[in-house]
């Protein structure tokens, strides 16, 4: 792991500080974890989030491309969370344009019973 | 597509002329008497999918299904012969579970209670201080077993001792005509699951015509499932086979995705559903987009009774419901998708599994509405749309099966329960 001029390990890969304040909030378990994120946090905020990850996300998809699950680093696992809390809040704001759901059923009546590992090995396709 | 492929309104009541066309009773829909009708002649009959073959894959490894209709759950089993089996989680001591595990791997299973314990094979082996009982017949204490079967990996079981068709005929051609379609490659697993108040059939019903599409869903598919060249949601091709139905839903190739969209779709392990992509490298079984329509995105295949796989040709989930009462309903979406092959994909998985959560969500509120407006009397009849077609299907197939099971066991002399 390389560490930075003051000997800290980086938060995020080479190329995405900027990211580096959204990792305390939005660096999340799960995809249980990310829902309640988008269910609890204000419209505006999601946006910024929205906004200030998209424009980064081209550049961090090519890096994980040229990585595997599995074997991600601290830094590079943080910088796929971020991406995936992307991939919950993109629908909040594409299609409705709030955290909420119009019409509004209560999204925690779905309950996750079986969730797809965040960074582990999936295995080769049949 | 262009403006030439516009989409034709095939006439389905013309081609399937026995469904009829008047309004349809809500009967079936919120009469308790009727749902306990329903799990005589259906729940308890009927092959019913439990799991894939990639749950247990080796021998030893073993997986519960919790079957909510009926408040238990089974173990299906891989024992050293190779064979699967499914038993109710029930020892045949006192019926307290032998298994307490959702999935694992062992040599057998012991009774948390007093520790009698069962082969993989669902043998008694072991009671302790078996010298204490009276003429105990190990023999005839195995765990009850469940008529197993299996379908292109897809594990069904069947509570009927003697099932009145194997899975195969229960299949039919239906099931003939999906055959060879790439399942196993559906590695990566995610499964949600909700209690919703509205009878289990309602809810079949809402992913079985997409005329509430470009309504119901303007915020999110409307454009993908629905769009200029098809504005009311008319669906490709509908075809009934047996009890079973399949509807082929449109797709708008001329769709722009949205920027979050756009990336999870280049950065997918397959094609989401939604995208109007086609993979190539897949060969459709004859069964899947039938038609072979250009502008196509999805099918919708319902097996009877509770069982839907929506597929497209990189990605399928399926949505099985399990019926608490005839106004309530355990609903459960597994996706398949595609493993990942590398870490940038993972984004486009959870897309995937997110927009059809939200897609998914859009419709309940709907559901329970309606389900009140039946179970209050406000509406006692549906008039349904010729794209509404698999709705009337269903209720007659139902009706069917339900008279057809009274009507046998009144003619051998018994009760209709």
């Amino acid at each position: 792991m390389p560490k930075s001029a003051r000997g800290e390990e980086p938060l995020l890969p080479k190329g995405f500080k900027r990211l580096t304040p959204l990792v305390a909030d939005w660096v999340l378990a799960d995809s249980r974890a990310r829902l309640e994120k988008r269910l609890t946090t204000p419209p505006a905020e999601i946006r910024a989030f929205y906004d200030q990850m998209l424009g980064f996300a081209p550049k961090a998809l090519a890096y994980l491309a040229q990585r595997q699950l599995g074997e991600l680093d601290a830094a590079e696992e943080r910088l796929l969370k971020l991406l995936l809390s992307l991939a919950e809040m993109g629908p909040a704001v594409e299609w409705y344009g709030t955290g909420e759901y119009p019409d509004g059923f209560d999204a925690r009546r779905f309950r996750l019973i079986e969730q797809m590992p965040d960074n582990a090995p999936q295995g080769v396709s049949a | 597509m262009n403006a030439k492929e516009k989409i034709t309104a095939p006439t389905f009541a013309a081609r399937y002329p026995e469904l009829g066309t008047g309004p349809v009773s809500t009967d079936a829909y919120c009469d308790p008497a009727f749902y306990d009708r329903e799990l005589a002649a259906i729940f308890k009959r009927t092959w019913l999918c439990v799991g894939r073959v990639e749950q247990a894959p080796k021998a030893g490894d073993f997986f519960q299904k919790a079957l909510p209709t009926f408040g238990y759950s089974v173990i299906v089993a891989r024992a050293r012969d190779q064979q699967l089996r499914a038993f109710y989680n029930v020892c045949q001591h006192r019926g307290n579970h032998v298994e307490l595990r959702q999935r694992g791997h062992c040599v057998g299973f012991t009774c948390p209670f007093h520790g009698w314990t069962y082969g993989l094979d669902g043998k008694l082996v072991g009671v302790p201080d078996a010298g204490g009982f009276f003429d105990l017949d190990k023999g005839k204490l195995g765990l009850r077993q469940l008529a197993l079967d299996v379908w292109e990996g897809f594990i069904f079981v069947n509570m009927d001792e003697k099932p009145s068709q194997t899975l195969e005929e229960a299949m039919g051609e239906q099931g003939r005509d999906l055959v060879g379609y790439p399942f196993a490659s559906g590695q990566a697993v995610f499964e949600y699951e909700g209690t919703i108040n509205c009878n289990w059939k309602s809810m079949i019903d809402s992913f079985c015509e997409t005329y509430h599409v470009p309504v119901l869903h303007r915020h999110s598919v409307k454009d993908t499932l629905a769009g200029p060249d098809n504005p009311y949601g008319r669906l490709i091709d509908c075809r009934l086979k047996g009890p079973h139905r399949t509807q082929s839903v449109w797709g708008n190739m001329a769709y722009t995705p949205n920027p979050v969209q756009g990336l999870a779709w280049q950065n997918a392990p397959g094609p989401a559903v939604t995208s109007g992509v086609v993979d190539a490298s897949v060969t459709l079984p004859k069964g899947l987009n039938e038609t072979r329509a250009k502008h196509w995105s999805l099918d919708v295949t319902v097996f009877f009774p509770n069982w839907i796989i929506v597929m497209g040709s990189g990605m399928y989930f399926t949505h099985q419901m399990w019926p608490l009462a005839a106004n309530k309903v355990v609903w459960q979406m597994r996706g398949f998708l595609r493993p990942a092959s590398n870490a940038a994909q993972r984004f486009g998985q959870e897309n995937s599994m997110v927009e059809l959560r939200d897609a998914v969500l859009e419709d309940c509120n709907t559901l329970e509405r309606i389900q009140t407006a039946q179970d209050e009397g406000l509406i006692t009849e549906m008039v349904y749309h010729d794209h509404e077609i698999a709705l009337r299907h269903q209720y007659q197939v139902v009706k069917q099966w339900v008279e057809d099971f009274e009507q046998s066991n009144k003619k051998k002399g018994k009760g209709a329960r």
